[in-house]
């Protein structure tokens, strides 16, 4: 197991409401942050799409998880605290942890065994949950505004407004919401970023558990410079990527990993512009392409009507014909 | 296959018939069957009677969906062909397109219905507005193209069952109807295809695009005419209703542009996103979508453009099979081929359940069509004399064949046929049907 150096030097296990530390991440993010993010951009990837800045900009004061995973174990405390936090049923056959560790409808969040893969015989191990993405697939996705992402940056499920239709879970990138299959009237079912918490400025329940300090609460510009400021302080260790930073237009949950990300089975493939973007550039056509049909039908169909009139008084006109003649 | 008396006019009659053959003892039965599996789905939920997971939250019932709709592209097509680009003629094959679109339709809803979770909650789209969804496009189109279906269903009921007090209000709404009919399903066909659009980076890049839409409008088009090939020779083996091949032939020739169109765009799509080389990369993907391109569209194609292929019956319909199968192929690929590598939870296998469902729903499909066309006109010849006369050459034919050859029994045919031709040119004819 990798020692992360600057844990010292790191408020370990402190609330992120403690006003020292939120003191002490703004100096980080003002004076060292900023400086870091400078001198650690070479090492990011190269945005594509300038909206992602704007994005994040726009969410910078949103809640956000720091997961640094070099410090993770295994133990499953968070998602153990999860499943008690959130009245979530506990089953045998939908382990927390371990390798077969699932997302699944009373699994919020896991904590998968991905095995020795960083190649130092050590095993490594992934906390899975929502990304809360800042601009969510699954908020787009849904037809009739179940899903919702609030102010605070947690993206919420309203369960009586949702008709099951699990667009949802084809639209998410993290393939992140599962769906009670067993349930007569299945609904949907994922972390909520322990909104009622959240929302009042608290951190997440996973967050507070966490015996080895792996996870980090606070706003999203702050994580991001803390994200970057222990990979500029430890290049050696950290993969120079901050896993969520753009990822689909950025996410409110930030992963840190001294593994490439793709070893560990998190998809890096998933472009930087927000996925709604795309069917937005789609759905917006919609009112104009509609018009435009309609507009065409119209002509075609004043122009036929014409046609027809101007053949029956063609007929009457030779049946009068006829009728003069004989 | 013998040649029956025309129960489709039977429509003509006031006795609602439904004629039992085994074959439709069987099709009984496993609509039979399929209606206890919706009651078993509907008390234990989505999950129990299939193999979907959170990892294939979406499969077979999709891609059928996918499937239905596009097939059911025909009438969508047929009827703007007929009532706005004034290909008059082809008037005499719509209806059967209208009646095979209006229950593809109604069985997609059925599934979409049996698809869904919080089933009674169906209406919520109505009163929240997730419009930035295509979902929401596509609730709205495919739910308002069915109402209106249905009730253009009623001009071809009102001929049979006369409602006057009905007349006035259809007439007056006939031309919004048109419009609606061929404006919705564009929007709808383009948004089945569009969901996938949100799966940018899983769904792989041989079917992802931003054009999906547009593919989806284009296939749903040009497929119209080879699903009216495909019923028109059914329609002929059971009822012996004559085959319009001069209609076909005009129609699958429009089909032919459409799909060069298609092939052209999909060609400079895959240019553009630089995914050419993994088309004609040799791997499994790749190859599947040179079949579905290559014997699904081009083959096709080329054959729709061929004269001595518009020409015969056989050839006609082989090349309309091809095509058909180069859709629901692409649905296929779209819904789960494609996707399979991303959800990297090891191949999906549907339930026997699963698969009933869709075999079910097929199945009540034929039967209610079926059931139409023999108690509804239907099959209604804009020139009757000459569809009444192509009906006797049937006749004739069938009792020449009967005759096993014998030079005076053809003779005796030749001669009858006359009579029934001469006969039909001094009875009255029955209006233009209306529609």
């Amino acid at each position: 197991m990798p020692v992360d150096e600057d844990i010292g030097s790191r408020p370990g296990g402190d609330a992120p409401s403690n006003p020292g530390r939120r003191t002490f991440l703004k100096g980080v993010a003002i004076a060292a942050g900023t400086a870091s993010i400078a001198a650690a951009s070479p090492a990011t990837r190269k945005r594509e799409d300038p909206a992602v800045e704007e994005l994040a900009a726009e969410h910078a004061r949103d809640s956000a998880l720091l997961i640094n995973l070099t410090q993770c174990v295994g133990c499953g405390k968070c998602a153990q605290a999860c499943k008690v936090d959130n009245g979530l049923e506990w089953r045998e056959d939908q382990p927390v942890k371990g390798p077969d560790a699932a997302l699944a409808s009373s699994n919020w969040t896991v904590v998968h065994s991905e095995g020795s893969v960083g190649g130092d015989g050590e095993p490594r191990f992934v906390r899975q949950q929502c990304m809360h993405c800042l601009e969510p697939a699954c908020v787009s996705a849904c037809f009739v505004k179940a899903l919702e992402k609030t102010e605070s940056g947690a993206v919420v499920y309203d369960g009586n407004r949702c008709v099951g239709c699990r667009y949802c879970q084809m639209a998410c990138p993290f393939s992140v919401p599962t769906f009670e299959w067993e349930e007569t009237f299945g609904r949907i079912s994922k972390c909520d970023f322990c909104f009622e918490r959240t929302s009042l400025g608290k951190p997440t329940v996973c967050a507070e558990v966490c015996p080895r300090g792996a996870l980090t609460f606070g706003r999203r510009d702050e994580m991001i410079a803390e994200a970057h400021r222990r990979i500029g302080a430890m290049p050696e260790t950290y993969v120079p990527h901050v896993y969520g930073e753009t990822e689909v237009g950025g996410t409110s949950v930030l992963y840190i990993s001294d593994v490439d990300f793709e070893l560990l089975g998190f998809r890096t493939s998933l472009p930087e512009t927000p996925l709604p973007e795309y069917t937005w550039q789609i759905t917006r056509l919609i009112p104009p392409v509609a018009t435009g049909i309609f507009a065409t039908l119209l002509a075609l169909y004043i122009r036929r009507r014409r046609a027809i009139l101007d053949a029956e008084d063609a007929a009457m006109a030779a049946e009068a014909d006829a009728e003069v003649t004989s | 296959m013998t040649i029956r008396t025309t129960p489709y006019r039977a429509a003509t009659r006031n006795r609602w018939t439904f004629t039992m053959t085994p074959l439709r003892g069987l099709l009984v039965a496993i609509v039979g069957v399929f209606l206890a599996l919706v009651a078993y789905r509907f008390v234990f939920g989505v999950g129990a009677p299939t193999n979907l997971t959170d990892r294939w939250p979406w499969a077979l019932w999709t891609w059928w969906k996918l499937t239905g709709v596009a097939l059911a592209g025909a009438g969508y097509s047929t009827a703007l062909m007929v009532h706005f680009l004034g290909r008059d003629r082809w008037h005499d094959v719509e209806r059967g397109a209208f009646v095979l679109s209006l229950f593809g339709y109604l069985m997609v809803c059925s599934a979409l219905i049996l698809d869904l979770g919080q089933w009674y909650n169906a209406w919520h789209p109505v009163v929240y507005w997730g419009y930035h969804s295509v979902m929401f496009e596509l609730f709205w189109c495919i739910g308002s193209y069915t109402v209106v279906q249905v009730v253009e269903f009623l001009y071809i009921f009102e001929e049979r069952v006369p409602m006057p007090r009905f007349r006035p209000i259809l007439k007056r709404i006939y031309v919004p109807l048109l419009f609606l009919g061929a404006i919705l399903p564009v929007f709808h066909q383009s948004a089945l295809c569009s969901l996938y659009v949100l799966a940018k980076g899983r769904l792989d890049p041989l079917w992802w695009s931003l054009l999906l839409p547009v593919f989806a409008v284009m296939t749903s088009f040009y497929v119209g005419p080879p699903v009216i090939a495909a019923e028109n020779v059914a329609a002929k083996r059971i009822y012996g209703r004559p085959v319009h091949m001069r209609i076909l032939g005009e129609m699958v020739r429009i089909s032919a542009a459409v799909m060069f169109v298609y092939l052209v765009l999909k060609m400079a799509d895959y240019y553009v996103r630089g995914v050419l080389p993994e088309l004609f990369s040799g791997s499994a993907l790749g190859n599947i979508a040179l079949l579905e391109l290559g014997v699904g569209v081009l083959l096709p194609m080329c054959m729709f453009m061929s004269r001595s292929v518009r020409m015969s019956r056989s050839k006609l319909v082989t090349a309309s099979a091809l095509t058909i199968f180069g859709v629901v192929l692409n649905r296929f690929n779209i819904v789960i081929t494609g996707m399979a590598a991303s959800t990297g939870a090891g191949m999906y296998r549907p339930h026997w359940m699963e698969v009933w469902f869709v075999i079910g729903l097929a199945a009540a499909v034929c039967l209610a069509y079926l059931f139409v066309v023999e108690n509804f006109p239907v099959y209604v010849e804009k020139d009757v004399i000459a569809s009444e006369a192509a009906f006797a050459e049937a006749e004739a034919e069938r009792k020449a064949r009967e005759a096993v050859g014998s030079l005076p029994a053809r003779r005796a045919v030749r001669i009858e046929t006359r009579e029934v031709r001469v006969r039909q040119k001094h009875s009255v004819s029955t209006g233009p049907p209306p529609g």
